[in-house]
Order: structure tokens, then C-alpha cells, then sequence
């Protein structure tokens, strides 16, 4: 079933620029979808106008059937993790979490008991349960991307946005994360839509990947099939020769002393 | 590898450096006394010329490295400039004034003959240092060197200090006195009669009342603009937006003296001479531009994420604002709400043109009419600008936390 629909969305700026060109793109229930490409081709205007960031100039976003291109952004039951993390400083982990819950007003607002329990349940599927009464500040970078994760997931989202969320850690948080995400997605099978330029995030989290230059659709296909079947050449330089060129590095590094000495 | 040669034309002992620094500020120091002096026509001024001269000389003539001849000639220029301070004090008859002028030049120049004959200078001057004993030299440099400059940084500082803190002495000293005379009685008897005076009297309680409506009225009509014109100005972009932010600093550049009349007039027809309103409505006036420049600056600061996040969260535009914005920008708006709290109880020329009958008085025109019309009550005067400003100090103490916070806010991220 498909969750997330955009039919030939274009995104103008007041000044002229054309970010998005006639994206036509479909996000299927469950799936973990990567928005891939270079800085300035459109991965992040697409995702903040899904998330209504961002007015639609031409097309229209769906989800789950119903068109949003003029529904706020607080009514689309999306939740969105943010690089730079955006916790709200002057509150502690705990109000940070459960602030878009209290912003739920009428009969599908939760009791504090049940509000108390997601809160439990996010804290212990992040291992946050030491720091809720702390303010962001006293955290670290990975503990604050854990919290703004928990934020996001904590409303029950229909779709999970990230834009960039891994570019402020360290590797080897990164490395992580990564995998924490990945493990996440497993678990709760929420849709996700997943914005970054690194490649190996791409490949390493997507269900399918979607690769965009200058605000274009190049190719919209599993990680793998992209690699082994670029659309074009843009796809074959920016995706598949750059892991080979990682592949050739790691490799030059593994290779015993010996075979380096020979060949030079 | 480090040549010998290098390290002995690097090194110099701490004194000699130190004393550059000091005769340096001497020069600066006694160039502006002895303007003053020649001002009110000091005898010996013209010793006084010789002994600056002979500092610059000194300062030429320090020794760079070790040379016998030149450490010589410090030590007797140094002397010499001693002297002409020592003459000028025993020439004229001494103040307290004359006394802390000629130690400027008595001080350098007892300094310089002092070190420049102290043990270290002397064997750097005289001989060629071994290696051992300039490794020596340079770890006592390292130890003494930034004792020195704090303590030289903090005698000039405490002239300072003593500028800013004399007239509050002097203002103290007369409230304290017995009598309204303007000199007041330094080291007493002391009265506490001005201070009760001012205490019992009716017309003060008025004056502090008058100036406590308008303060306060002031400060929460100013922010009520401002934060919201602030935010506006930082986070929307409209027609105009750049051309009425310019326009509320083009206000600020005119004198104040040039919007009186116009402001008089507006009043006037307005019926709010004499009145609180009237008064508050001018003040918010000349204090938005500055209010709403700074709340603009701080909320450039808060991350648009932020805010976006909270959209997200489902709040309204106007949530986003009190929720969020708000709540991180309460540093911002107590130094805003600080300010133009001061500048309503301070702001004497509107209030004494537009509030012309004794009971719309606010404080500083009530104490300029005790000096003026009423005679020269000195005495009631100096206590009465104390207890003035009593509560802005209370009011500063109380958020000096916010302050730093508020002022330096823009410099850190979070």
C-alpha cells in the first residue's frame, strides 16, 4: 500500500530557483526510502515540504490518500528529526519528549499515565531512562540525537522524517546510529524518509534509495540495483564510482606489505 | 640547534621589560597631569616638563642587551627623574592631589634606580651570561613576569575605580552632613537628618510614586511592542521591513532637544500634559528603536529548526512564539525591560516639560526643583539622589544574572 505519494511536486524560490522539478515518487507502507544526492539537488526542500516546512509551488503530496499540500504541518502526523537535533533547550528530556503529546488537545489527547508510559517505552528503546530529567545541554551528541529520535517517534508518526540527522556525530557514533536506526525501523515499522549525501549511509539503511541531482529524479530503486544498474551517468559517478573508489582504498590498505613493494 | 647567541639576544631580565611598560604609561600619565597643572597654574610646571622629558629619555635608553654604558645611564636618568619629582613636592605646598601627581614621577624613577642596579640587571648588563644562568633568568622570568604585569595592570585600574567611586563619596559625604552646604564635611560629624527628612516628607512619596507609574507603565507598554516587533522584524519578511527598521534608528540620532517642541505640541492637543499616560506614551517612544533592535538581534539567534520542530510538534504559529521563542529569549527581554525601566526613571526634559504642576513631578524633576526654585537644600538634595537610586540598584543587583546572560547571549551557541 503506498503511504507517501508525490505526483509532479516543483518547488520554486521567490528569487527564481527551481529546487524541485516534477518529482513524481511513491513511498510504500513500511519502507525505509533514502533521499540521496549532492548539496543544493533538492533532497531536503522535497522532505520539508512533505513535512509543510515548505509551501508546494506546482503538484501535489499525498499521504495515505489524502492530499496535504495545504494542511499544517502539526496535522500530518509526521514526526521529523532535525540535524541539528532542535531539542528544545529550556525544557528537560522528559518535557522535550512528551511536548508534541501536550500539544494534543480534545479526545485524542492521552492521559498523563498514558503519556507516562510512552515515555518509559521511548527512554528504554534508546536507553535514555538515566537522563529524562536532564536538559539537553548536559548531553551528549548521541544522546541528544537519541532524544530527538524519541521526540519523533514518540507521537506514533505515520511517516518518520530525518534530514541528515547522523552529520553532527563523530564515525564511530555514526557508525552506531546507524545501525540503531536501521534497528528501530525493524522494529516498529514506521515509514521513513530519510534525507543525506553520504553514500554509505544510503546503501548501508535504504529499502530504496532515490537519487536526485539539481532538483531532478535520477533513479528510484533498491540500493543494490542501483549500484549495479545506474540509471545514468550521474548515478554511475556519484553512487557506484564512488564506492569503488572506497573499495579500491580499503583494499590498498588490506593488501599485505609485500604486494605494495612489488608494484612500486 | 638553539645557538647561544640567540637565547642571549633573546633573553632580558623581567625588570627591564617591565619597566618599558611602566615608564611608558608614566609618560602618558604625566603628560596629562601637567596639562592640568599648567591649567591652573602649577609653579613648577616647568620641572615638571624636565622630568617628562628625561622619562621619554630614559625609555630610549634602556639597555637592549648587555652593555655596561647604557645600564649606567639608565640608573642616572632614573635618579634624575626622582629628583625632579622630590623637588616639586618640596617646592609647592602639598595636597592630597599634588602628593598622588608627583608620585607619578618620584615612583618610575625610584623603580628604575632600583632595578636597574638590582642583581640581575646588574650581571646581564656587566658580563656575558653563562648558559646555565640565562636558563636561570628565563624560569624566573616565567614565575615573576605575570605577577608584575597584574599588580602594574591593577594600580592603573584603581585610578579608575577611584574616579568612578569619588563622586558617590562626595554625593554620601554631603547627604551625611549636617547643613545644606554643597561641600559637605569629610570625616563628619555625621547626620542621618537629610536622609529622614527626605523620608517624612510628603512631596518625595509623590515624586517616587509618579516616577514608579511611569517607570513601570513604561516598561511593560514598551515591551508589549517591542517583543512582538522584534520578532516580526527577525523572523518575517514584509514590504518595508528594512526601510522602518532604518527609520527607528534614524529617530535615535536626532537630539532629543529637537523632538521636544513636537512632542509638546502632540501632547497638547492630545490633553495628556500632565498626566502619567502622556509621559509614558513619549518614553515608549524614544526607547522602542533601541528595544526592538535588540530583541531583533536575539531572536536571529533562536534556530529556525527550533521553531520548526515545535511546528511539527503541533503547535500554532503563535504557540511556537509563547512556547518556545519566548521562554529562551527571557534574558533578552529583562535586559530589554532593565533599560527602558532606566530610561523612564531617569529621563529628566520631557518629564520636566510636560508634567508642570508639583504633584505630577517625577523624581529627577522633583530634585532638580530642590535646588533650583526652593533654595539650595544640598543636604536634602544628595539623600534624596541616593534613595533614587536605591531601587535601581536593588533592580540591577536583582537581575544581574540575566544581564550577562542577555548581553552576551548572541556571542555563545547553546
Amino acid at each position: 500500500m503506498v503511504s507517501v505519494k508525490f505526483t509532479n511536486v516543483s518547488k520554486r524560490y521567490e528569487d527564481g530557483f527551481e529546487a524541485v522539478k516534477g518529482l513524481d515518487l511513491e513511498v510504500n507502507d513500511g519502507e525505509f526510502l533514502v533521499l540521496l544526492g549532492p548539496s543544493g539537488c533538492g533532497k531536503s526542500t522535497t522532505l520539508r515540504m512533505l513535512a509543510g516546512l515548505e509551501e508546494v509551488t506546482d503538484g501535489a503530496i499525498s499521504i495515505d490518500d489524502v492530499t496535504v499540500n495545504n494542511l499544517p504541518a502539526g496535522a500530518r502526523g509526521l514526526g521529523m528529526v532535525f540535524q541539528s537535533y532542535a531539542l528544545y533547550p529550556h525544557m528537560s528530556v522528559r518535557d522535550n519528549l512528551t511536548f508534541g503529546l501536550r500539544m494534543v488537545k480534545g479526545k485524542e489527547r492521552l492521559s498523563e499515565a498514558e503519556m507516562e508510559a510512552r515515555v518509559k517505552e521511548a527512554a528504554s528503546m534508546l536507553e535514555l531512562q538515566d537522563h529524562l530529567h536532564k536538559k539537553p545541554k548536559e548531553l551528549s551528541g548521541g544522546q541528544r540525537q537519541r532524544v530527538a529520535l524519541g521526540r519523533a517517534l514518540i507521537r506514533r508518526p505515520k511517516v518518520l522524517l530525518m534530514d541528515e540527522p547522523l552529520s553532527n556525530l563523530d564515525a564511530e557514533l555514526r557508525h552506531q546510529m546507524r545501525q540503531e536506526i536501521r534497528r528501530l525501523h525493524d522494529e516498529l515499522g514506521t515509514t521513513t524518509i530519510y534525507v543525506t549525501h553520504d553514500q554509505i549511509e544510503a546503501m548501508a539503511l535504504a529499502d530504496r534509495v532515490a537519487i536526485l541531482d539539481r532538483g531532478v529524479l535520477q533513479q528510484h530503486a533498491p540500493p543494490l540495483e542501483a549500484y549495479r544498474a545506474p540509471a545514468n551517468e550521474f548515478v554511475q559517478s556519484f553512487l557506484c564510482r564512488h564506492l569503488d573508489d572506497l573499495v579500491e582504498t580499503a583494499n590498498t590498505l588490506l593488501r599485505p606489505a609485500g604486494d605494495g613493494v612489488q608494484e612500486a | 640547534m638553539m645557538s647561544t647567541a640567540t637565547v642571549r639576544r633573546w633573553y632580558a631580565p623581567v625588570e627591564v621589560f617591565t619597566l618599558r611598560r611602566w615608564l611608558l604609561v608614566s609618560v602618558v600619565v604625566n603628560l596629562l597631569l601637567l596639562s592640568v597643572d599648567l591649567l591652573r597654574g602649577g609653579d613648577t610646571v616647568y620641572v615638571g616638563v624636565l622630568g617628562v622629558v628625561l622619562c621619554g629619555v630614559l625609555l630610549n635608553s634602556l639597555p637592549q642587551e648587555h652593555k655596561p654604558a647604557s645600564r649606567n645611564v639608565a640608573l642616572v636618568l632614573g635618579g634624575a627623574v626622582m629628583l625632579c619629582g622630590l623637588y616639586r613636592v618640596l617646592a609647592t605646598p602639598l595636597s592630597l592631589f599634588d602628593l598622588w601627581m608627583h608620585a607619578w614621577m618620584i615612583v618610575p624613577g625610584a623603580l628604575t634606580v632600583l632595578w636597574m642596579s638590582s642583581p640581575p640587571v646588574s650581571a646581564w648588563s656587566t658580563r656575558e651570561l653563562s648558559v646555565k644562568a640565562i636558563e636561570f633568568g628565563l624560569a624566573r622570568n616565567q614565575l615573576l613576569a605575570p605577577r608584575m604585569q597584574a599588580f602594574g595592570a591593577h594600580l592603573v585600574l584603581l585610578h579608575f575605580v577611584v574616579l568612578t567611586v569619588l563622586p558617590l563619596v562626595w554625593i554620601l559625604d554631603i547627604a551625611l552632613s549636617p547643613g545644606n552646604a554643597l561641600g559637605g564635611t569629610l570625616g563628619g560629624p555625621y547626620t542621618g537628618e537629610h536622609f529622614s527628612k527626605m523620608l517624612g516628607s510628603d512631596a518625595f512619596w509623590t515624586w517616587m510614586r509618579n516616577s514608579l507609574i511611569v517607570s513601570v507603565g513604561t516598561t511593560l507598554m514598551g515591551l508589549a511592542v517591542a517583543i512582538p516587533a522584534g520578532y516580526a522584524f527577525s523572523r518575517y519578511k514584509f514590504t518595508g521591513r528594512d526601510v522602518s527598521m532604518f527609520a527607528f534608528l534614524l529617530v535615535q540620532m536626532f537630539p532629543g532637544i529637537i523632538i521636544l517642541v513636537p512632542y509638546f505640541l502632540v501632547m497638547k492637543t492630545l490633553g495628556l500634559l500632565n498626566s502619567h499616560l502622556g509621559l509614558i506614551l513619549a518614553y515608549c517612544v524614544t526607547a522602542l528603536p533601541l528595544c526592538v533592535w535588540m530583541l531583533k538581534g536575539f531572536f536571529d539567534t533562536v534556530p529556525r529548526e527550533l521553531e520548526e520542530a515545535a511546528l511539527l510538534d503541533g503547535c500554532s504559529q503563535f504557540q511556537v512564539f509563547t512556547k518556545v521563542v519566548l521562554p529562551l529569549s527571557l534574558p533578552a527581554v529583562a535586559v530589554t525591560a532593565l533599560f527602558s525601566f532606566l530610561a523612564a526613571w531617569n529621563e529628566f526634559l520631557l518629564a520636566l516639560t510636560f508634567n508642570t504642576s508639583n504633584d505630577m513631578y517625577t523624581l529627577p524633576v522633583g530634585l532638580h526643583s530642590m535646588v533650583s526654585s526652593t533654595g539650595q537644600a544640598w543636604g536634602d538634595f544628595a539623600a534624596a539622589s541616593l534613595l533614587v537610586s536605591l531601587p535601581v540598584a536593588l533592580l540591577f543587583l536583582f537581575f544581574q544574572k540575566f544581564l550577562i546572560e542577555g548581553l552576551s547571549a548572541g556571542g555563545v551557541k547553546g
